[in-house]
């Protein structure tokens, strides 16, 4: 029994609190979007898969990985402000502004994925771990670059929840994703927050991709297989909602991790969609309320 | 210096101000009446930057306010209590005023701090509650929070809407109350109220409304044209 938990179940939860973790990143930067702007972003998953990229090309020029960890998301957030400001803010104010930004950003992901095959071809490529080793707890194997991974990207959670409910600038976010009219008229400048919103939730997906390429390579559709897992956490969590999504995050990932154990692997994917559509029929709104509900 | 001039507004094809000119000097209270659904509203939101208005002009000191987006018009003086308060879930009352503070821009943290300090002094109750979320107040307090999130970053025109809608005649006087003081502090004041004697009572002047124009206008200390005023607008 002991010998199970040390060698099999311990080592596959880590292994799904690190994805869970990088799941919960990209899923962060969905929700931010979609709380603060109610857009679904169909693109998210290509911006994960460019962070990726700009990690592979600037680390094969010669940076290294913990300046990447920086470079890479500051490099993403002028391209996230501009795709607000010149794509979803030129249809934000049409009628059936819900399908259009649905199917802009579908096919912005499009171009994306398309033009990362085109530029860096289509094989699959993966950079060389930052943080070689295990560490052994309690007779455990805990490999570092995981452990790493999910001290890091536990961290960066943790932050960002501190700025949007413990800073002014928090409250300007989530009185504008309740009400951006009335937070206009307090001089909030709704259309910089709403860049901005979109800009760091581009961002945290690059962060996402850098963290994640040393794991799980890097391919022109990678963002694609990532994004029905963050769409799934953002809409089992609650649409909008940081904490659903935290939460959402770490169980479904333990659950598709748990699950291989016991049954083939191949099923852990139709177990996790499965509960998606049970919750979408059982509680529609999710775990928890909207951001800027309370 | 406010002045509406030749202000025309449309939702969609609909043509809900029609030419409306309106003016008000710092330390007036202006009343608009008129019944349901001519157009009062729809000034204030004009004003404030939520309507585009199709042509006419509207300045605040010399400064035209017209097509600005709410933000911009914030920004130049214009402090706004809309219809039903929408006081902001998920915020305490206290993240409700500081954003508020947004308004006046230039000020340092300290005087900030003392504006904030004001209003809580001019509002115990919201004081007493400042960690409680904003929509678990009373419909008075959440009323009182409309108020002093509007007025904390000391507005020159203050545009408030309907403030006495459903309230107890107590917290009825509190907010005529605080609307004297901000007529005091030399603010202008544009009130859209439904309570029109309350809100004779506060008010220098008056403008009825109807089908988006104005049909009269006076001084309140005219009691000839108070009651022109009260047979204009009645149901």
């Amino acid at each position: 029994m002991i010998d199970y938990l040390q060698f099999v179940l311990a080592p596959q939860m880590v292994t799904g609190l690190s994805l869970g973790v990088a799941v919960i990143l990209v899923a962060l930067g969905l929700t931010i979007i979609f709380g603060l702007l109610d857009v679904i972003n169909m693109s998210h998953g290509e911006f994960y898969a460019v962070g990726a990229y700009l990690a592979l090309a600037l680390g094969a020029a010669g940076l290294n990985f913990w300046l990447l960890l920086v470079l890479v998301p500051l490099l993403m957030l002028p391209i996230g402000f501009l795709v607000e400001k010149g794509l979803i803010q030129r249809v934000f104010n049409s009628p059936d502004r819900h399908t259009t930004t649905l199917l802009l950003t579908f096919g912005l992901g499009l171009v994306i994925e398309e033009t990362l095959a085109v530029i860096f071809g289509p094989n699959t490529q993966r950079p060389p771990t930052p943080i070689r080793g295990a560490v052994e707890v309690f007779g455990v194997m805990l490999p570092n670059y995981r452990m790493f991974l999910i001290g890091f990207g536990l961290s960066v959670v943790a932050a960002v929840a501190l700025v949007i409910y413990r800073t002014r600038l928090g409250a300007m976010v989530r009185a504008a994703a309740f009400d951006r009219h009335m937070a206009a008229s307090l001089g909030v400048p709704v259309g910089f927050v709403f860049a901005g919103a979109f800009a760091f939730g581009i961002a945290l997906a690059g962060l996402a991709g850098v963290l994640l390429a040393p794991v799980y390579s890097v391919f022109p559709t990678m963002g694609r297989d990532f994004i029905l897992l963050a769409f799934t956490v953002v809409i089992v969590g609650g649409m909008g909602s940081i904490a659903g999504a935290v939460v959402a995050g770490l169980v479904l990932t333990q659950i598709q991790a748990i699950s291989s154990l016991f049954i083939s692997p191949v099923w852990s994917d139709p177990i996790v969609f499965g509960i998606l559509v049970v919750m979408l029929v059982v509680r529609p709104q999710g775990l928890f309320g909207r951001l800027g509900r309370g | 210096m406010f002045t509406i001039s030749g202000l025309h507004t449309h939702y969609g094809l609909s043509h809900i101000i029609q030419g409306v000119d309106i003016e008000a000097r710092p330390g007036e209270v202006v009343g608009i009446f008129g019944r349901n659904g001519v157009g009062k509203t729809t000034i204030l939101k004009t004003v404030a930057g939520w309507v585009r208005p199709t042509s006419g002009d509207i300045t605040l000191d010399g400064v035209s306010l017209a097509g600005l987006s709410p933000d911009r018009v914030a920004h130049r003086g214009v402090g706004f209590v809309p219809e039903d308060r929408r006081i902001f879930p998920g915020l305490t009352v206290e993240e409700n005023i500081q954003l508020g503070l947004l308004q006046r821009r230039g000020r340092s943290r300290a005087e900030e701090r003392v504006a904030v300090d004001g209003v809580f002094a001019r509002f115990p109750r919201l004081a007493e509650r400042r960690r409680q979320l904003g929509t678990t107040l009373s419909g008075g307090e959440q009323q009182m929070l409309a108020m002093a999130r509007a007025m904390v970053g000391a507005p020159t025109l203050l545009l408030v809407d309907e403030p006495t809608e459903g309230l107890a005649p107590m917290i009825v006087e509190q907010i005529f109350a605080i609307i004297r003081e901000a007529k005091a502090a030399g603010t202008i004041v544009l009130l859209v109220e439904q309570n029109v004697h309350g809100a004779l009572a506060v008010a220098d002047r008056y403008y009825a409304i109807e089908r988006g124009r104005v049909i009269l206008s006076g001084d309140t200390r005219d009691e000839a044209g108070r009651a022109e005023l009260l047979g204009a607008i009645a149901v």
